[in-house]
């Protein structure tokens, strides 16, 4: 999915080269063209289109990287869905998901919308203040899982120590289940960086002139936002949420590093409240040993966002027409 | 007075900044605490002894995860499989998406068509056939096993094919009827005109590669080859409860990213603003 500033610009297709053929070089051309691409395509065809459709075969059968795999049919899906004694925790990482999704997105982008208007408001230091907010996305997850694992420390943590200054007791954030995922959407709108830029960009885009206009009418900064600014930053919020959710049903690197105990161990969180879908996928796969089971899952999620993503093609093409 | 209405405007963003900026301090003051002073009652935003209240800042948690934590050896490795996957990957890209810019070419237009299709594939779904692919070409728990697997992504040739579709054709007409070759006009031509993209895409791909963390940690058993996330994970798990040490490891993982940020931020959030890529 292309974002919306870049969709907005009228892209330069008009059919590149054709103009620069000429008579004689085609065939050589042709030849140069397919010894460019080369490289790119045995990546293609090696490392994305044969895994898809080995993903795919595997989700049919019983496998881990060392037997051959055993053609079950749909046993794996029909399990997965059905068979809570086989795989008990299944659902419960569907609700994990959700939730997480439900609570993180929608923090994230008002986290990203209102720094991105507080930065569009000002002129001296807008730099600084944008690099600032920005820094927590571009940290790796080792690092930001290590980090909050020590911020929401129950005993020492920062988190605790800051709440306690309103009055607030402490909590034991990632060891009560009720309070991981929201733990989890904090951290997550903590890293609204890259989100915010795309509104800021957005914010670049609205023509002055219209905003002019609305103040010499006399709106208020509330009715300016509610009217002109928000409505022009549909198309962009509209992408945020869509690549949004898209993200937050992969959720994994993260919850990993902050769920995995001394040793291999990894449990996804106290009672599985943060066992997200791909953790749970990951544990089949590596540390059960289902490859196929994880195939099936990984085939679940994949189905669960192209609808995602052939809705929300549907929804653009209304809102155009 | 137009900046005494913006006074509540800083004051909200010194907030937000700071809400951002601080889990950072905090690391790099932990890091550089002797244990006996990280653990008090009242968090300490500074490395100051706990009895003296003097400020006491040590290196010896660096010492310590750098040496015996093997994050020093992690570290090397991070660098040496940057430094090979980024430009590799970034020679790659640029090479197809030039071809499928600017050669006219049969059937160009549909294999373009099929990549970018493959794109949707989230990538869990293809990490388990991965390793498998990576283990039967012989690269698993290696370090060509982080590099191979990487080294093209269709994001990047669209982005970079989408700004070649921009540079003029007239430039490359001209050299043509000179008798340049394609090669010669890639190098002489496009890639001169192309160095605001090919730099986003370079930054953008050695942040995602130096943070990535799932592809090492399937692919890669042997704690010598680990990358530096991969090692700061394994450091995570077993000096759990010293805090110090791992906050060290954190932030020899975090200050090359945010050197690099720093000094390209510009170009970054052109890039970001532009192209709405993750990294």
């Amino acid at each position: 999915m292309v974002s919306p500033v870049l969709a907005d610009k009228p892209t330069a297709t008009t059919e590149p080269g054709r103009h620069s053929r000429r008579p004689g070089r085609g065939r050589r051309d042709h030849l140069v063209a397919w010894l460019l691409i080369t490289p790119a395509l045995i990546y293609f065809v090696g490392f994305l289109l044969y895994p898809a459709l080995a993903a795919l075969y595997y989700s049919f059968t019983d496998w881990n990287l060392r037997t051959t795999p055993d053609w079950v049919g749909l046993a794996n899906y029909k399990d997965l869905l059905f068979d809570d004694a086989k795989y008990p925790h299944f659902w419960q990482s569907i609700k994990v998901t959700l939730q997480y999704t439900i609570i993180a997105v929608p923090l994230t982008m008002v986290a990203a919308l209102v720094q991105a208007l507080l930065i569009n408001a000002i002129r001296r230091g807008s730099n600084l203040f944008r690099l600032l907010l920005f820094l927590p996305v571009v940290t790796a997850e080792a690092a930001v899982g290590a980090i909050w694992r020590w911020l929401y420390d129950p005993q020492y943590g920062l988190v605790n120590a800051v709440i306690g200054l309103v009055g607030i007791p402490k909590q034991n954030w990632l060891n009560t289940p009720e309070l991981v995922i929201p733990a989890l959407a904090f951290i997550a709108a903590w890293q609204c960086g890259i989100s915010m830029i795309i509104y800021l960009a957005g914010l670049k885009g609205i023509p002055s002139s219209i905003t002019e206009a609305a103040i010499i009418d006399g709106a208020n900064p509330w009715q300016r936002f509610r009217r002109v600014t928000f409505p022009m930053l549909r198309p962009t919020t509209f992408y945020l949420l869509v690549t949004g959710v898209i993200a937050a049903l992969q959720v994994f690197g993260l919850v990993y590093v902050i769920f995995s105990g001394r040793g291999q161990s990894v449990t996804g969180g106290p009672e599985q409240s943060g066992l997200t879908y791909v953790l749970h996928l990951y544990l089949y796969a590596f540390r059960y040993d289902a490859m196929g089971a994880a195939c099936a899952m990984s085939f679940i999620l994949f189905v669960f966002i192209m609808i995602i993503t052939v809705l929300q093609f549907k929804f653009v093409k209304q809102e155009a027409s | 007075m137009k900046s005494a209405r913006l006074i509540p405007v800083y004051i909200c963003l010194v907030v937000l900044a700071l809400i951002s900026i601080v889990p950072f301090l905090w690391m790099l003051s932990t890091s550089f605490k002797h244990g006996s002073d990280v653990y008090t009652k009242v968090p300490n935003l500074l490395p100051v002894d706990k009895k003296t209240g003097e400020f006491a800042p040590t290196t010896e948690n660096y010492d310590y995860v750098l040496q015996i934590g093997g994050l020093g050896k992690a570290f090397v490795n991070s660098v040496w499989v940057c430094l090979i996957l980024v430009p590799a990957k970034l020679l790659v890209d640029a090479l197809a998406a030039y071809a499928f810019a600017r050669i006219p070419f049969p059937g160009r237009d549909k294999i373009f068509a099929v990549l970018l299709a493959g794109m949707m594939i989230p990538t869990i779904t293809l990490l388990v056939p991965r390793i498998f692919v990576t283990q039967s070409i012989g690269l698993f728990d290696s370090q060509w096993g982080l590099i191979v697997p990487n080294v093209a992504s269709v994001l990047d040739i669209f982005l970079l094919r989408q700004f070649f579709l921009s540079i003029p054709s007239e430039l490359e007409e001209a050299a043509l009827i000179d008798g340049a070759g394609r090669m010669q006009i890639f190098w002489r031509v496009i890639v001169p005109l192309s160095v605001p993209v090919l730099s986003v895409v370079t930054i953008t791909s050695f942040i995602f590669h130096w943070n990535d963390l799932v592809w090492p940690l399937v692919v890669l058993n042997d704690p010598d080859k680990y990358t530096l996330p991969l090692a700061l994970q394994q450091l995570t798990q077993t000096e759990s409860g010293r805090a110090y040490y791992i906050m060290a490891g954190a932030t020899l993982a975090v200050v090359p990213v945010i050197a690099v940020v720093m000094i390209f931020q510009r170009r970054i959030m052109q890039g970001i603003a532009f192209t709405g890529l993750k990294t």
